[in-house]
């Protein structure tokens, strides 16, 4: 018997057994009853009562909250892009081609490595308005502190500040993996025939780091979709920031689920949500096989 | 590192390929290594500065904060503030919490993916393709689509924590240690990453050992294990900061279970209860203490890291 189960036609699906439970009990289960419950109405304490597509209906036709969220959601994925992936390229150029890179890559990663929590409560000092550090140096160089965390036309661009710097450090890395892994000789030709740094950066090195770009975006893209953990600490005792201008369709589904017990409901946002995030990653995924990459 | 590595008599021939044809200089090299310096220095300040800040906050006295306007630079640093969070807070329990969750999750993933990564590298059997597919789709699943399954599932799992046959009765895993660890005991990222490392190990190796009469389960714990080490520990240390850091799921399960609070979760409850401005120095030693630990595993063991956040990134 014993030799049976070291045999190696029994062995691999041995090896494959804690996985396999586990995606039975923590993911298939977890992904139907989702959907199950999202077609219900269930406040957790009471059994849950089938109401079909009203859930979902609600959501794009009655609920003056949710599309708003999802519009935040998309400018809080779409800003850390715009704002992180350029200035990560940028200290990413800079990183590849300096000495003591041990030193600087510390500097550049600790924030990636501080929990979100410690981060979000520097930058509630950081960023105070009356004495925080960024309006001191503002009023240093003369110009009017505004409140980053109390003004609603602010309190987005604030969070997607501050995670633009939490991720700064990893997007770097990424880079500068990317930039090391494309070969010199390419460059050093371009340069050979007269180009300028620019035009070696524009035609020769951006095209050759096109995979890492796409990879950055889509996970960025991805994990930005689905962010919350730094409003929340960011903004407390508000619901999403001044007149809840930093909510986040995450954090509105996790206030609907486990302040407000509506089950059914938060479990339509998150399916609504993970739906957008699915076909968006798709439509990446394809550009990113384009790019000449396959599977990341 | 690449100058370490430089032969013996490489500055002979490098001198003779000078002379044959002089490099062109790019033009301007003063101007770009200055501009270079410029951005890194200045990137590197506003990295460094607000963790600064935070230690300054810290060392301030109540009157240097209410001060109008308030005092930037404590004049009489209150190191005791370092002292104090260990009396007023449970720190140390914090402190333990989090270490134990994430080093049992940390062993718990490894475990599991490097068995998978192996069954998916080096046996041939009929599902292994759907198989390591399912893994590699499983990673699109955003984790918001679990939280509130998760949490019923945990509550209602029959026979544990007082529950019946049927899942009712007590509160299930809720409450204890397993709630915060059993749903990261797998990781589809893990199982990726740990497949990669085993291809790389040649397949007569394994056969050999076969021919010489040795178990699976030897082969896996004994051979091939030991040969993908550097891979295993890109992969716990990946894993070990990042549930360190973990947040969201912790305080969702144990919003009701102060004892199994991690360090995190600790801090962020601690909001309410250093509203007073005269406090807060209190409030951001503890955000400094609780950062510490995690910078130091860091330093340590930076190659690694590094190594884990840009492996799944570029292609071979």
């Amino acid at each position: 018997m014993l030799s049976r189960l070291n045999s190696k036609e029994v062995a691999p699906w041995l090896f494959l057994s804690p996985v396999i439970l586990f995606a039975l009990v923590f993911f298939v289960l977890p992904v139907g009853f989702a959907a199950y419950v999202s077609l219900t109405t269930w406040d957790s304490l009471t059994p849950p009562r089938w109401v079909g597509a009203k859930n979902y209906q609600y959501l794009f036709a009655t609920d003056p909250v949710f599309l708003k969220t999802l519009w935040q959601t998309l400018y809080f994925a779409v800003g850390t892009l715009a704002i992180g992936v350029p200035l990560a390229l940028l200290v990413a150029l800079a990183f590849s081609k300096v000495r003591h890179q041990g030193a600087w890559r510390v500097a550049y990663t600790l924030p990636m490595v501080t929990n979100i929590v410690a981060v979000a409560f520097i930058f509630t000092f950081v960023l105070r308005q009356t004495d925080g550090l960024l309006n001191r140096l503002l009023g240093l160089l003369g110009l009017p502190g505004p409140g980053w965390l109390t003004d609603p036309r602010l309190a987005m661009l604030s969070a997607i500040l501050v995670f633009v710097w939490m991720e700064l450090g990893r997007n770097m890395l990424l880079f500068a993996a990317g930039l090391g892994s494309i070969d010199e000789s390419y460059s050093e030709a371009a340069r050979l025939d007269g180009a300028s740094e620019w035009q070696v950066f524009r035609h020769v090195t951006l095209p050759l780091l096109r995979p890492t770009v796409l990879f950055v975006v889509i996970t960025g893209f991805i994990s930005g979709m689905s962010y919350f953990t730094l409003m929340l600490v960011l903004f407390p005792g508000t619901q999403g920031g001044p007149s809840r201008a930093a909510l986040t369709t995450g954090q509105y589904m996790y206030q609907m689920a486990f302040e407000d017990l509506r089950m059914g409901r938060a479990s339509a946002v998150a399916y609504v949500l993970f739906a957008l995030v699915f076909v968006a990653s798709l439509v990446q995924l394809r550009l990113l096989r384009r790019g000449g990459m396959e599977a990341p | 590192m690449a100058e370490d590595s430089v032969p013996l008599a490489a500055p002979a021939v490098a001198a003779v390929a000078e002379a044959a044809a002089p490099r062109r200089r790019p033009r301007g090299p003063g101007l770009w290594a200055v501009l270079k310096y410029a951005a890194l220095t200045l990137g590197a300040l506003a990295m460094l500065l607000p963790f600064l800040d935070m230690v300054l906050g810290a060392l301030r006295t109540p009157a240097e904060r209410l001060a109008r306007p308030p005092v930037y630079w404590p004049q009489d640093p209150q190191w005791g503030n370092f002292v104090r969070v260990f009396d007023e807070l449970p720190m140390l329990r914090w402190t333990l919490n989090s270490l134990g969750v994430t080093l049992a999750i940390t062993v718990l993933q490894c475990l599991t993916s490097a068995m998978a990564g192996y069954a998916l590298a080096k046996f041939r059997f009929p599902a292994r393709l759907a198989v390591f597919r399912f893994a590699v789709g499983a990673q699109m699943f955003p984790f918001f689509i679990f939280l509130i399954p998760w949490f019923f599932i945990l509550r209602y799992f029959p026979l544990a924590g007082g529950n019946g046959w049927t899942g009712s009765g007590g509160a299930g895993f809720l409450g204890s240690y397993t709630a915060l660890i059993l749903p990261f005991a797998v990781s589809w990222y893990g199982i990726f990453l740990m497949r990669q490392f085993f291809l790389a190990i040649p397949d007569e190796l394994i056969d050999a050992a076969r021919i010489d009469g040795a178990g699976e389960f030897y082969i896996f714990f004994r051979i091939a294990l030991p040969l993908v080490g550097s891979g295993l520990a890109t992969l716990a240390i990946f894993v070990f900061l990042y549930h360190w850091n973990e947040v969201l799921w912790t305080l969702t399960v144990t919003r009701t279970a102060p004892d199994l609070q991690t360090l995190p979760v600790g801090i962020y409850l601690l909001r309410g209860a250093y509203e007073n401005e005269a406090t807060k120095s209190v409030q951001q030693a503890a955000i400094v203490i609780s950062i510490l630990p995690v910078i130091i595993v860091f330093l340590l063991l930076q190659r690694y890291y590094v190594a884990s956040v840009t492996s799944g990134s570029v292609k071979g």
